[in-house]
C-alpha cells in the first residue's frame, strides 16, 4: 500500500496532489493507493477521491487540526498513520506544503525522503529519479530502509483520473504534542493586489526611481487597479525601500510575462530588463528619451512621470464612465 | 656544588612540566593539521618567492607597518623577542652555574648593549599597545578576546622586568662578564641594590622567575590566540605568492579516491590544512573586520569572527573527528556553516580580497569563504533565492542575464569588429568582450570605445562573438564549481583552437579568471587589460588624447588592483584625459563597488556599498568618476543615482575615446582600419 498526503483548499483538491496520486499508483503498481486528508473541509475532500483511484482516505480528526494548517502537526499525524500502516512509501506533492510535511514526517519516522521526484521503482532500495537545481540536473539516488518518503516533482507526471468506486473513509485521532502547534495559520488576509500575483499579472505598472518617493506609488496604484493589474518597481526602489522585494521585477526579483507592462521612471538596466523581458507590449513612461527601457518599448511617453500616470489615470476614468 | 644541582633538578622538572603541557597541545595542533586535506593549488613551490614573503612579511613586518603606531608597537615587541632570545638560554646557564653563561656571546657588550635596549624597547611596546587598547580603543578589537590580550601583555612585560632585574642585579654583585657601562639600563638599576647577601637572593628569585615565566608562557602558548608566534610564520609561508586572485580548484575527477574528494566546507573534516594553519594564526587585531567593505556597512560579515569562527569550530570539533577515525568509526558532526559560522555572513562577502591584503600572518579568508559557499550551493542547494536565476541564466545561457547568446556582437554592429570565425588567421590581439559589456547597455559604451580606439590605433584584434561564453566567475564566486569548471573548459578548448596567444580582457573579472584561472585548465595566455594596452598605445604614441579640464577620480577595481596589481595604467589614462584627484582609499587599499562574489545578482541588506564609495568619490570634487570594471561602472552610476549627485561615471576607455575623439585622432605613423 502507498500512502498519499493530499492538498485541498477548503475540500477543493490540489492539482500538484492529484498529480501525486497519478504518480502513487504508478508506484504501487496494482496495489492499493491510500490518502490523508486533514484541515477545514478534510471529509468533503474525502468523498471525492474515490474518483482518482484512492481506496481508503484517512482523515484526521482533532480539533487542532480544524482551524488551518500547521506543518508539524499535520506532518504528526501523517507519521503516526504512517507508522500505523508501514506503507511501501508516503508520497506528497512537490509543493511548498507537501515538502514541508514530508521534511517534518521524516525526521519524525526515522524516514528516507526523496523531494522533487521525477520516476521511482519500489524496491529495497527504492530507485528515485529527481530533479536539482531548478529542474536543471537530475539525480538518481537510492533510497535505504522501511519508512520511504517521496515528494513528486511539479508537472512531473499529469493528473489522470482513475476509474474506482467510492474510497472508504476512515477517521482517525492523532496525538499531538504541544510543540506541534506552534507554527500553525492564525489568520488569513488577502493580499493588497486582490489575489493577483506578479509573476501572473495580465498588466503590471511598475515604478522606478523616477516616482520619487512611497508615496508616489499611490498614482501607479490608481492605474493598476483601473487596469485590472498589479504593482511591481526596480531595484533602486527596493534599496529605498519604499516598496518591498516581493514587488520587485528583476533578474534578482520576479519574472513577469504581462500583456501589458508600463514601466514609470525606470531607466531599464540589464538587471530589470532580464525580468520583464516576457512582456507583450512595453509602454514606458519617462523623461529621459534616451533611457535605455526606451529600445526595448513598443510605446513611448516622454514626460515627467507624475504628471504624465494621473493624465492617463484621469483619462480612463472618463472612458470607463463615459 | 650541592646547591647547583638541586638548581638543576628543579630546572630540568620545570622544563618537563612546561615541555609537556606544551607538546600535548602541540601535538593535537599537529594531528589536527595531518587530518587536514590537501589545499587545492601547490603551496610548496616557488622557494625563492616563499623565502622572501617570509622575509618581508615576517622579519620586515610590513603588513603590520601599514598602520604606522600599532605596526611599530608590534615590530618593537617581535624584533625585541628575536634579540633577546639568547638571554633564555642565558638565565638557565646561571641558574645552574650563577658564574657561567653562553661561551662568547655572554661577554660580548654590544650584544649587552642590544639585549638592554631592546628590553627597553619591548616595555616601550608594551605601553604603547596597553595605550591602543585601554586609550584609543579602536573598533576593528569588537568581538575579540581582550582579557586574554592583556593577559599576554601582562606576561611579556613580567619577562622583560624580570630580566632587567636580573641583569641588575648582576652588575651589582658584579658577576657581569661585559663592562657595566654597555648596558645602561642595567646599570642604572643596579644602584637599587647593593652587593650584601639580599642581593645574592634577589638574583637568584628575578633569573628563577624570569625562567619560570618564560615556561609558563611556553605551556600557555598552544591554547591561547598567541599561538600565532609560532604559526604565522608558518602561515606565511605557505600563502599564495602570486595569482592572489585564483581560487582552489576543486577535484571532481571520478578516478581520484574518495577521501580526497571534497566539495567546500561542510564539516570539520573538510578543512584544509592550509585552512586550519590560517585558523591557528588569528590573533583576532581586526584588521579584516577595519577593511571590509560588509562589516563597514552593516552586514553580518566580520572576517575575523569568521576566522575565529571556524577556529573554534575546529578545536571544538577536530578532536572528535579525530576520535572517531581512531576507533575506525565515521565522524558525524555539524557543518561549519550555520553553527560556527553565521549563514548570511557567508554571502555577505564581495570576494574584494581587502581582508586577505590587510592580515598580518596572511590568512586567505576568501578560500573559506568560497568554500563554504560551495558546500553550501552544491550539497545543499542553500543560496539566497534571489541569485538562482543567475545561475541557471549562467548555466543555460552562457550569460548571468540569460539574453540571447546569438546577440554576444550586437554591441560592435555597424563598427567592422572582425569576429573570428574557425579558421581564419588569429589575431595579433583578441578582445574578450565579457557579458557585461557584451549585454549591459551601460557597460557596452566601454566595449564600443575600445573597439573604436584599437581600430584607431591600428591594433589587429578580433572578438570570439557567440564562441564567447561567461568566464565562469559569477557561478564559481558564488560557489557552483561544478558549473564555472564546465566554462572553463569550454572557454580554453575555443580559446587553444583559435590558437589564441594574446588577450585584452575588458572586465577584471574575466581577466582574472582568463590570467590566474585557467592555466588550471590548460589555457596558458598573455592576458591584458584594456586599460594596460589603452595606456601601451598612448605611450607609444599611436593615441593622441587632448586632456581636458575636468577633474577625474579613478576608482579602483578590486580584481585588478587589489588581486592583480593593476594600478598604473588606469591612472595614466586618467592623467592624459583629465586633472586626477585621489579617494582617500585608492589603490590596493580600494573599497569595493559592492558587486563582486557574485553580489552584482544578490540582493544587499543594510547599508548600500556602492552609495558608501560615491560618498567617497563625491568627496574629492571631480565632476567625473573614472572606472575600469562595468561592474564597477554599474554600481558606482547606481550609487550616484541613489546619493541624488551629479558625477559621470565612465569607462576610462570612454574617457580616452572621448580625449582622442577632440584631440584629432589616432598618433602619427597610425594606420586606421577603416
Amino acid at each position: 500500500m502507498v500512502l498519499v498526503f493530499v492538498e485541498h483548499e477548503r475540500a477543493e483538491l490540489d492539482e500538484l496532489s492529484l498529480q501525486a496520486l497519478t504518480f502513487a499508483r504508478g508506484y504501487a503498481g496494482g496495489e492499493p493507493v491510500d490518502a490523508v486528508v486533514a484541515g477545514e473541509g478534510a471529509a468533503e475532500a474525502a468523498g471525492a477521491l474515490g474518483a482518482h483511484g484512492v481506496a481508503t482516505v484517512h482523515v484526521a480528526e482533532h480539533d487542532a487540526l480544524a482551524d488551518g494548517y500547521a506543518p508539524q502537526a499535520w506532518a504528526r499525524a501523517v507519521a503516526q498513520l504512517a507508522e500505523r500502516l508501514a506503507p511501501a512509501a508516503v508520497i506528497a506533492a512537490g509543493s511548498d506544503r507537501g515538502h514541508e510535511l514530508a521534511a517534518h514526517a521524516a525526521v519524525m519516522t526515522g524516514g528516507a525522503l526523496a523531494a522533487n521526484c521525477v520516476a521511482a521503482t519500489p524496491g529495497e532500495p527504492a530507485l528515485v529519479t529527481r530533479q536539482r537545481w531548478g529542474g536543471s540536473l537530475l539525480e538518481e539516488a537510492r533510497l535505504h530502509g522501511p519508512m520511504k518518503l517521496l515528494t513528486v516533482a511539479a508537472h512531473a507526471v499529469e493528473a489522470q483520473p482513475a476509474a474506482g468506486g467510492e474510497a472508504a473513509v476512515e477517521a482517525f485521532t492523532p496525538e499531538l504534542r504541544p510543540e506541534d502547534l506552534l507554527v500553525r495559520v492564525s489568520e488569513r488576509v488577502d493580499t493588497s493586489t486582490g489575489g493577483i500575483s506578479l509573476a501572473d499579472a495580465p498588466v503590471v505598472v511598475s515604478g522606478g526611481r523616477g516616482v520619487g518617493s512611497a508615496e508616489g506609488f499611490a498614482a501607479l496604484e490608481e492605474l493598476a487597479g483601473l487596469l485590472g493589474g498589479v504593482v511591481g518597481c526596480s531595484r533602486a526602489v527596493t534599496m529605498a525601500g519604499w516598496r518591498p522585494h516581493t514587488d520587485q521585477v528583476g533578474q534578482t526579483g520576479t519574472k513577469i510575462s504581462p500583456d501589458i507592462y508600463i514601466p514609470c521612471g525606470i531607466s531599464g538596466a540589464t538587471q530589470h530588463m532580464a525580468g520583464c523581458k516576457g512582456a507583450k507590449k512595453v509602454l514606458a513612461i519617462n523623461n529621459d528619451p534616451e533611457a535605455p527601457i526606451m529600445a526595448g518599448a513598443d510605446y513611448a511617453v516622454i514626460g515627467d512621470v507624475n504628471e504624465v500616470v494621473p493624465a492617463i489615470t484621469a483619462e480612463l476614468r472618463r472612458v470607463q464612465e463615459g | 656544588m650541592a646547591a647547583s644541582l638541586v638548581s638543576a633538578a628543579a630546572l630540568a622538572a620545570a622544563l618537563i612540566v612546561a615541555g609537556t603541557l606544551f607538546t600535548r597541545r602541540a601535538r593535537l595542533l599537529v594531528r589536527l593539521l595531518q587530518m587536514g586535506k590537501p589545499p587545492g593549488i601547490e603551496r610548496s613551490d616557488a622557494v625563492p618567492d616563499r623565502v622572501r614573503q617570509e622575509a618581508v612579511v615576517v622579519l620586515g613586518q610590513r603588513k603590520l607597518l601599514q598602520r604606522a603606531l600599532p605596526g611599530v608597537m608590534h615590530a618593537l615587541i617581535f624584533w625585541g623577542f628575536i634579540v633577546l632570545f639568547p638571554t633564555i638560554v642565558m638565565a638557565m646557564i646561571a641558574i645552574v652555574d650563577r658564574e657561567a653563561t653562553l661561551p662568547w656571546l655572554g661577554g660580548q657588550e654590544w650584544f649587552a648593549l642590544l639585549s638592554d635596549v631592546f628590553a627597553v624597547l619591548v616595555l616601550v611596546g608594551v605601553a604603547t599597545a596597553l595605550w591602543i587598547r585601554k586609550v584609543v580603543r579602536p573598533a576593528r578589537f569588537e568581538g575579540s578576546h581582550l582579557g586574554e590580550a592583556d593577559l599576554i601583555l601582562a606576561l611579556i612585560s613580567a619577562i622583560v622586568i624580570t630580566l632587567l632585574l636580573w641583569h641588575a642585579s648582576r652588575v651589582a654583585l658584579g658577576l657581569n662578564e661585559y663592562d657595566a657601562g654597555a648596558a645602561p639600563m642595567a646599570n642604572a638599576l643596579s644602584g637599587l641594590f647593593g652587593d650584601g647577601s639580599v642581593t645574592e637572593v634577589l638574583e637568584r628569585v628575578f633569573v628563577w622567575a624570569h625562567v619560570l615565566l618564560i615556561l609558563g608562557f611556553l605551556a600557555y602558548l598552544p591554547h591561547s590566540k598567541h599561538l600565532h608566534i609560532m604559526s604565522a610564520a608558518v602561515n606565511v609561508y605557505f600563502g599564495r605568492t602570486r595569482a592572489r586572485g585564483r581560487l582552489e580548484p576543486l577535484q571532481f575527477d571520478e578516478e581520484a579516491p574518495e577521501e580526497d574528494m571534497r566539495f567546500g566546507i561542510g564539516t570539520v573534516e573538510d578543512l584544509t590544512w592550509k585552512q586550519m594553519m590560517d585558523a591557528f594564526s588569528c590573533t583576532e587585531c581586526g584588521r579584516c573586520q577595519d577593511a571590509c567593505p560588509a562589516y563597514a556597512t552593516d552586514k553580518r560579515l566580520s572576517p575575523k569572527l569568521l576566522i575565529m569562527g571556524v577556529r573554534d569550530h575546529l578545536f571544538a570539533e577536530g578532536p572528535k573527528a579525530l576520535a572517531a577515525h581512531e576507533t575506525d568509526g565515521a565522524y558525524d558532526g555539524p557543518p561549519i556553516a550555520g553553527t560556527s559560522v553565521p549563514e548570511e555572513s557567508i554571502w555577505d562577502c564581495v570576494t574584494c580580497g581587502a581582508c586577505v591584503r590587510e592580515c598580518p600572518v596572511n590568512i586567505e579568508h576568501i578560500d573559506h569563504i568560497v568554500d563554504l559557499r560551495r558546500h553550501l550551493v552544491m550539497v545543499d542547494s542553500s543560496f539566497p533565492a534571489e541569485a538562482e536565476p543567475m545561475l541557471r541564466d549562467v548555466e543555460r545561457q552562457s550569460n548571468p542575464w540569460g539574453k540571447p547568446q546569438a546577440e554576444r556582437a550586437a554591441w560592435a554592429e555597424g563598427l567592422g569588429v572582425r569576429v573570428l570565425e574557425p579558421g581564419d588567421p588569429v589575431p595579433e590581439i583578441l578582445y574578450w568582450v565579457g557579458c557585461a559589456a557584451s549585454f549591459d547597455e551601460r557597460a557596452q559604451t566601454s566595449a564600443r570605445s575600445t573597439a573604436k580606439l584599437l581600430q584607431a590605433a591600428g591594433v589587429d584584434f578580433a572578438i570570439l562573438g557567440p564562441a564567447e561564453a561567461c568566464n565562469g566567475d559569477p557561478a564559481r564566486r558564488m560557489g557552483n564549481e561544478y558549473v564555472f569548471q564546465a566554462y572553463a573548459e569550454q572557454n580554453v578548448e575555443t580559446l587553444n583552437e583559435a590558437g589564441v596567444r594574446r588577450i585584452v580582457a575588458s572586465c577584471p573579472h574575466c581577466f582574472n579568471t582568463l590570467a590566474n584561472e585557467y592555466p588550471d585548465f590548460g589555457g596558458r595566455y598573455e592576458v591584458v587589460h584594456h586599460s594596460e594596452l589603452l595606456a601601451e598605445l598612448v605611450r607609444e604614441g599611436r593615441l593622441s588624447p587632448a586632456a581636458s579640464e575636468q577633474a577625474i577620480t579613478y576608482h579602483d577595481s578590486c580584481y585588478l588592483a587589489r588581486h592583480n596589481d593593476v594600478l598604473e595604467a588606469p591612472r595614466e589614462l586618467a592623467a592624459v584625459v583629465g586633472q586626477p584627484i585621489e579617494m582617500a582609499r585608492s589603490g590596493r587599499r580600494t573599497f569595493c563597488c559592492g558587486a563582486g562574489g557574485a553580489h552584482m545578482w544578490m540582493e544587499e541588506r543594510a547599508k548600500p556599498i556602492n552609495e558608501e564609495r560615491v560618498r567617497e568619490a563625491a568627496a574629492t570634487g571631480a565632476e567625473t568618476l573614472a572606472v575600469a570594471c562595468p561592474f564597477c561602472t554599474v554600481m558606482l552610476d547606481d550609487g550616484v543615482k541613489g546619493t541624488g549627485g551629479d558625477m559621470r561615471v565612465a569607462d576610462v576607455a570612454t574617457l580616452l575615446a572621448e580625449a582622442v575623439e577632440s584631440g584629432g585622432g589616432a598618433g602619427s605613423g597610425a594606420v586606421s582600419r577603416d
